[in-house]
């Protein structure tokens, strides 16, 4: 314990000296509450002139962007393995075990994180920040990889060119934005997204981060993550993701990191090797500010009221549940329905108003409190509870 | 919003008319401009006497005469050099505010970038119209997209500069 006392110290005491400019550091934990903690700790503390690189692989989750909406996103009935009534066997597809919902403070959509995806946080300082210089410092290193396809695309992502022969034109070979097998006019086959980016600005620091898919195993069901039923039934303000194919660039996670901190090396300093290199962990929560983050980000109130506005529309020849919530707080909220008197759904709307969807946790329960009749199968907390599911909190 | 401040912008021309006016069509005048004005009088007054400030993180304040509220917002240079934006929160009305703090975030090409009170207060009232139309920012960030009217405790901490002083700070950047 001394040691680990003696350990943090030292972490928080390098990280703060201004006389390490250019600064690297690896996670060994595949905690995403974590790492996202601890690489938010390193954007409010590092000296406004340094640059840090934090590299770190999440066990499987999905990342959402800051004023995203969890409903809309992601199809939250099946992150978790044991959900309200249901088991899914680990044998069952996705068959992949529990995936934890997260909600970062950067902006941008909603990504899918496992341990065949590394990500990369560069914190640097905001006067010099363009949204490109990172990507294409992490293209650059790709390319000394043998990865000759990968670009920048317009949207600051990387993409991996699927054109089937090179197109003949002479490339300049630093052009980190084009390939010899680019397809002018975006002609098909369309590049395959292999790295997202999103951005957090503070007064003097700008945070980049991206992912890179190196080997995910569950490329096939992504997609099924990223699809939320109640998509065509919300109407939500925020951010929106735009989806893209995804593809695999091929390559283990060490030797990418190692060429990833060399090439981070020589953009900021001209050297072979960062000032300091240093691995991070589960120790790290002793630092005050890192736990404080930490417990932050996995509270109900940071995953769901955190979400902007949305209306959810259900219209059924039996019924109809119209519901406006603002900030996870229902505002609004008529429903309609053959089997119940106007009475019991009257005394079922005064209940929801004003509740947090965060505090219901089982519609089912929650509205056969104000009705018998809910013990009845095809009712309204049926539906609800498939388009407005409730997840389970994340556990220790 | 805007609807309001013309209601304000009429109320003021007829004010000021009234005075070339009969007595009995004058009285008929100032109830309107009673009626219309006095709830948002903290944040009305003459325009004149209100001098705009602003930050080293970009952001607009515009204190008004009497020293006790203010209108904050971002910069014309921030809002363009942040690009599109596509959401913004808001801080919640009735919020306790203490200069330094992020009150707010703005989100633009998948960039989340924090609003900074330069000065401590309570948060009055917020530019809900924001929220249906978050691109407003990039029009008219100086103006009909303030983001929040403060009632204010102090004085405001940190360097803040005329709209001269800051000209010259946005060039040196």
């Amino acid at each position: 314990m001394a040691f680990t006392r003696r350990a943090i110290s030292t972490f928080s005491e390098k990280l703060a000296n201004p006389a390490n400019r250019v600064q690297s550091y690896i996670s060994r934990s595949s905690d995403p509450y974590l790492n996202l903690s601890i690489e938010d700790h390193i954007l409010r503390t590092s000296p406004p002139e340094s640059v840090v690189l934090f590299l770190y692989t999440n066990r499987p989750c999905v990342v959402i962007g800051r004023n995203q909406n969890p409903w809309y996103e992601v199809n939250l009935g099946i992150l978790n393995t044991t959900t309200r009534g249901k088991v899914i066997q680990p044998t069952e597809p996705p068959g992949i075990g529990d995936v934890a919902l997260v909600r970062r403070r950067s902006g941008g959509g909603a990504v899918f994180h496992d341990e065949g995806n590394v990500n990369w946080s560069i914190t640097s300082p905001r006067g010099d920040f363009t949204r490109d210089k990172h990507a294409e410092m992490v293209v650059r290193a790709l390319r000394k990889l043998g990865i000759n396809r990968a670009r920048v695309n317009e949207r600051h992502d990387i993409v991996l060119d699927q054109g089937h022969k090179p197109n003949g034109r002479g490339t300049d070979p630093e052009d980190t934005h084009r390939t010899t097998y680019t397809l002018d006019g975006g002609g098909a086959p369309r590049p395959l997204k292999v790295s997202g980016s999103a951005y957090k600005l503070t007064r003097a620091r700008a945070l980049h981060h991206g992912t890179t898919l190196l080997g995910s195993p569950n490329l096939h069901i992504i997609p099924e993550y990223l699809h939320s039923p109640a998509r065509p039934f919300m109407k939500a303000k925020g951010v929106e993701s735009v989806s893209s194919p995804v593809g695999n660039i091929g390559l283990e996670n060490e030797p990418f990191q190692q060429r990833l901190q060399q090439e981070f090396a020589a953009f900021y300093s001209g050297a072979s090797k960062p000032d300091i290199v240093e691995t991070v962990g589960e120790e790290h929560l002793d630092v005050p500010e890192i736990r404080k983050g930490y417990e932050e980000m996995r509270t109900a109130d940071w995953m769901y009221s955190q979400t902007p506005q949305f209306e959810l529309l259900l219209n059924r020849s039996d019924g109809r549940i119209e519901m406006t919530v603002h900030h996870g707080i229902i505002k609004s909220c008529e429903l309609t329905h053959s089997r119940f008197s106007v009475e019991e759904l009257g005394k079922m709307r005064a209940a929801l108003l004003e509740t947090k969807l965060q505090d219901i946790h089982d519609w089912a329960e929650f509205l056969r409190a104000h009705s018998p009749k809910e013990l009845s199968p095809n009712t309204l907390a049926q539906r609800l509870a498939k388009y407005l599911p409730l997840p389970v909190p994340p556990k220790e | 919003m805007a609807a309001r401040v013309s209601v304000a912008r009429v109320a003021r021309q007829l004010a000021f008319s009234a005075g070339q006016r009969p007595a009995g069509f004058t009285n008929v005048c100032l109830r309107t401009q009673q009626r219309v004005l006095v709830p948002r009088r903290l944040f009305s007054g003459s325009g004149a006497l209100q001098v705009k400030k602003y930050t080293e993180d970009h952001e607009w304040i515009e204190i008004s005469e009497d020293g006790k509220t203010c209108t904050l917002g971002i910069s014309t240079y921030a809002a363009k050099a942040l690009g599109d934006v596509v959401y913004i929160e808001l801080p919640e009305v009735d919020m306790d505010i203490s200069a330094g703090d992020a009150i707010g975030a703005v989100e633009s090409v998948k960039s989340a970038s924090d609003i900074l009170t330069p000065v401590s207060g309570t948060v009055k009232e917020v530019n809900s119209s924001l929220e249906e139309k978050p691109g407003k920012i990039n029009k008219d960030p100086e103006g009909e997209a303030w983001i929040a009217k403060l009632e204010i405790s102090g004085e405001p901490e940190g360097r803040m500069m005329t709209e001269e002083e800051y000209k010259e700070f946005t060039a040196d950047a």
